[in-house]
């Protein structure tokens, strides 16, 4: 190993653990706002995490999450693929770009869940509407940074394969991919927080299931504890999913100079 | 043995404009010959280079391999890019690979292959090395040892040597030269350098711009092989009168394609 490389991987533990810091100071913070504002929409920490122990210890909430939880990763692993499929194809065919990109754009920017309705009038209250909304949700953004990734491969290197008489396959698995997995894995970082966003919408507004059933109902309550613990249970599954995903990016993209990607 | 004839090719430009980039060009490469093209910028030596590659098409004229039209890229041709390309997330192993994993050369045999390459060109402690981690010389002795790992008779250098520091490119001067007297290859070798040309070639093409045509072709009679004793040769007579010759040349068409003498 050389010299620098070895000074930058000793540096962070002499630095400030900027995370866990900064969510120990949210955490003093909403505590003492919850005591000084007293309103019952906004309870301190304390009471939000004895609400969560609750529904832990009585067992209600693991029906609800695991069935959120497959409700994420089906719609995930369809925005994933397609994403992946039309990425490529815009990113490879001018034809098909053109084609597909005004409807990628429009669907990407229109609020997702206004389609709600029609997937509830064809799929009916079922799971096969909310994984559609995860989609509608996480889609459109892995197509479009997939495209340009696509687009953006240096042609020198396509042209180097080519002069090896690479085939269009080759060149794309070979070249392409490897090149574009970068960019690509950035629109998958934000596709995943986005579905998290889809899952809990897709449950509050078509079927009311999983978490989203627990926020709905504890909504209708006027239990504020219950609809913030259930959302520091959302956080967590959102922050569980992105580390899942760059736990994956590092392993694809380790190559990446260091220097390039910020500290 | 390359033959070229009659080649012209025009591309078209962003504002629609026709850019003649070469026009009627014949030229004849003999088997296991070291051919350099020297030429102001922009006279049309990477399209030529690149026509040979079967990279891209052109408008009138052919191209024959050893007697056969060329239509796109074949085995017995390589090339050599002045940017490397290399495959920034490979390792310099994988890279050499390249190319016989690219016509289908089996794992263990092209990893074999490779490895040979790699200890020809003096990286064989930097195997599993990434480019980025390699100095601009050890890319392009990556690069050269991917393009002759395939074993070509035909090898197609753009500007190789254009993007390494001075004394780097005096190295790879040498080791070119050594690797081409040992291994025989046929070799189109592009240049800005004068020197380099001399140095290198069997015969100098001296191109000239708009259109891009062959204006001269310099034989270069020093002896070989030069890769030993490559310092006394550059202070030959004949070398120093060859470099001189060609800067006369350069140095007319750069003038003919100034503003203040065009109203002559
Ligand atoms: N893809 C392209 N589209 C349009 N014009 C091009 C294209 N490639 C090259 N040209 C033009 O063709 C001419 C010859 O280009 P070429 O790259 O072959 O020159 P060159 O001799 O290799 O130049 P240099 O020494 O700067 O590398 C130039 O005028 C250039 O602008
Ligand atoms: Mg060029």
């Amino acid at each position: 190993m050389s010299a620098p490389a070895a000074a930058r991987r000793r540096l962070p533990r002499r630095r400030v653990p900027a995370g866990p810091i900064s969510l120990l100071a949210g955490a003093i913070v909403w505590e003492l706002i919850g005591h000084l504002a007293g309103a019952s929409f906004f309870p301190p920490l304390s009471t939000v995490i004895g609400r969560l122990a609750g529904m832990v210890t009585s067992g209600e909430i693991f029906a609800s999450l695991a069935d959120s939880l497959l409700n994420l990763v089906l719609g995930f692993a369809v925005s994933l693929a397609g994403g992946l499929l039309v990425g490529v194809a815009m990113g490879r065919f001018r034809k098909v770009e053109a084609a597909l990109g005004v409807y990628v754009y429009a669907l990407l920017t229109a609020p997702s869940l206004v389609f709600a309705p029609i997937f509830f009038s064809l799929l009916g209250e079922g799971r096969g509407s909310i994984v559609a909304v995860v989609v509608m949700y996480a889609m459109f953004v892995m197509i479009i940074n997939t495209a340009s990734a696509i687009q953006s491969v240096p042609g020198h290197l396509v042209e180097m394969a080519r002069s090896y008489g690479a085939s269009e396959t080759q060149i794309l698995l070979r070249v392409m991919l490897p090149a574009a997995a970068p960019m690509i894995m950035a629109g998958v970082r934000l596709g995943v927080g986005r579905a998290v966003t889809g899952m809990i919408n897709g449950e509050m507004f078509i079927a009311v299931v999983g978490l989203g059933r627990i926020v709905t109902q504890a909504g209708g309550r006027f239990d504020g504890a219950g609809v913030l613990a259930i959302l520091l249970v959302i956080i967590a599954v959102a922050l569980g999913a992105v580390a899942l995903v760059q736990a994956v990016d590092r392993k694809i993209t380790g190559w990446v100079p260091q220097t390039s990607r910020g500290h | 043995m390359i033959e070229v004839r009659g080649l012209g090719k025009s591309y078209i430009g962003q504002d629609g404009g026709v850019v003649q980039a070469l026009q009627d060009v014949d030229l004849t490469v003999a088997d296991n010959e070291f051919l350099t093209v020297l030429g102001p910028s922009g006279c049309g030596k990477t399209t030529l280079l690149k026509a040979i590659a079967g990279l891209i098409p052109w408008n009138e004229g052919d191209i024959f391999i050893d007697g056969s039209p060329v239509r796109g890229p074949g085995p017995e041709r390589s090339m050599v890019f002045q940017n490397f390309a290399l495959l920034p997330w490979a390792t310099v192993l994988e890279n050499v690979a390249f190319g016989l994993q690219m016509r289908g050369v089996g794992k263990t045999e092209r990893i074999e292959r490779a490895r040979a390459l790699i200890e020809t060109v003096g990286l064989g402690e930097f195997e599993t090395k990434r480019p980025g981690e390699l100095s601009g010389g050890m890319q392009q002795r990556v690069g050269i040892a991917r393009a002759l790992a395939v074993q070509p008779s035909v090898l197609l250098m753009d500007e190789p040597f254009g993007a390494v520091d001075e004394q780097t490119r005096r190295l790879l001067q040498e080791e070119l030269l050594s690797i081409w007297e040992e291994h025989r290859l046929t070799v189109v070798f592009i240049t800005h350098s004068m020197e380099e040309a001399v140095l290198l070639g069997d015969r100098v093409v001296l191109m000239s711009a708009r259109p891009g045509r062959i204006s001269e072709i310099v034989p270069v009679p020093l002896t070989r092989p030069r890769s030993s004793d490559v310092g006394a040769l550059e202070r030959s007579g004949k070398y120093v009168e060859i470099t001189a010759y060609l800067w006369d040349r350069l140095r007319d068409m750069h003038e003919e394609r100034r503003p203040a003498k065009a109203g002559r």
